[in-house]
């Protein structure tokens, strides 16, 4: 549940503004706070793995998030994932943390931890 | 002397508990994508909703009418001067503050669920999301401090004015026009 706070939506605004960042920027981000290397491999068993719900992240991102998507609810077309497929992917911090806290709750019932995103990332890094 | 008098029709009530309903589900399925059919649904819900309360706001019953809480900058600085001093006016219908409410949510109404359609189409980029979300927490501001005015007036009125809006009548003067006496 989001809280109104404006002021916070104000900053993080300022901030994806201030700063472009590219997908290996988060990998590192992500790797820093794990105070772990990712492992890719393990990042595509978590990407298509159910966590003891419904979906996967593949289930709206597919298998090959080179390809294009489709919403597991709404049937609505989703932007292939893969940065090497959609440069528009994981260069803004606010839209990467919205999402990742989004998908997360749909798909694990939870937050993802650091690690979980980083091993996520390289492996959607090494999807060519 | 006072008279019991029924101030919000019928339609005003449904209209404002069911837009309570619709914005609440809207609001708390928000972020999620497995609820994403509930999320536009409660958002098309709304936004019937206010085009309903847009057009009785001409043609409904008396305190419905727009032109009847019509807030001016001086009736609301009279108002909320008058409930600083803790003598408040008393409105019959709509008090000014309690306009403005009514006048923000309605705009930030139509914002929100015009930018989530444009949204859910695929219509228009990135800026539509940010405006649709400034939209629904300015409307959640705009509810909290509805909401907290509601207590307040009640209170400070002896009047209770959670359950004028559900019942429609309220205790008013025989001469009820809706200016502050």
């Amino acid at each position: 549940m989001r809280f109104p706070l404006l002021f916070s939506i104000a900053l993080s605004l300022a901030a994806s503004v201030a700063q472009a960042e590219t997908p290996r920027d988060f990998l590192t981000r992500f790797e820093k706070e794990a105070g772990a290397a990712a492992s890719a491999e393990r990042g595509g068993r978590f990407f298509t793995s159910r966590h003891g719900s419904e979906w996967s992240c593949s289930s709206c991102h597919t298998e090959r998030p080179t390809q294009g998507g489709r919403h597991a609810k709404t049937e609505k077309d989703i932007q292939p994932l893969a940065p090497a497929a959609n440069a528009a992917r994981f260069t803004d911090a606010a839209k990467v943390d919205k999402w990742f806290r989004r998908n997360c709750n749909d798909v694990a019932n939870r937050v993802c931890t650091a690690q979980e995103k980083a091993d996520v990332l390289a492996w959607l890094l090494a999807q060519k | 002397m006072t008279i019991r008098l029924r101030v919000w029709d019928l339609p005003t009530r449904l209209f404002h508990w069911s837009l309570v309903a619709s914005f609440a589900t809207a609001f708390i399925t928000s972020e999620s994508e497995r609820l994403r059919d509930i999320h536009v649904i409660a958002g098309y819900t709304l936004a019937g909703l206010l085009v309903f309360r847009l057009i009785w706001g001409f043609i409904g019953n008396r305190h419905a009418r727009f032109a009847d809480f019509w807030p001016t900058p001086s009736k609301l600085m009279a108002y909320l001067n008058s409930l600083m001093a803790g003598k408040p006016q008393h409105y019959v219908g709509h008090n000014p503050a309690g306009a403005v409410a009514i006048f923000l949510l309605l705009s930030l109404g139509l914002v929100a669920s015009l930018s989530g359609w444009a949204i859910y189409e695929d219509i228009g980029g990135e800026w539509l999301e940010e405006l649709h979300e400034v939209a629904a927490n300015g409307m959640m501001v705009v509810v909290v401090i509805h909401i907290a005015g509601v207590a307040v007036s009640s209170w400070l009125h002896r009047e209770n004015l959670v359950r004028a809006m559900i019942t429609g009548w309220k205790k008013a003067p025989t001469s009820h026009e809706n200016s502050p006496r």
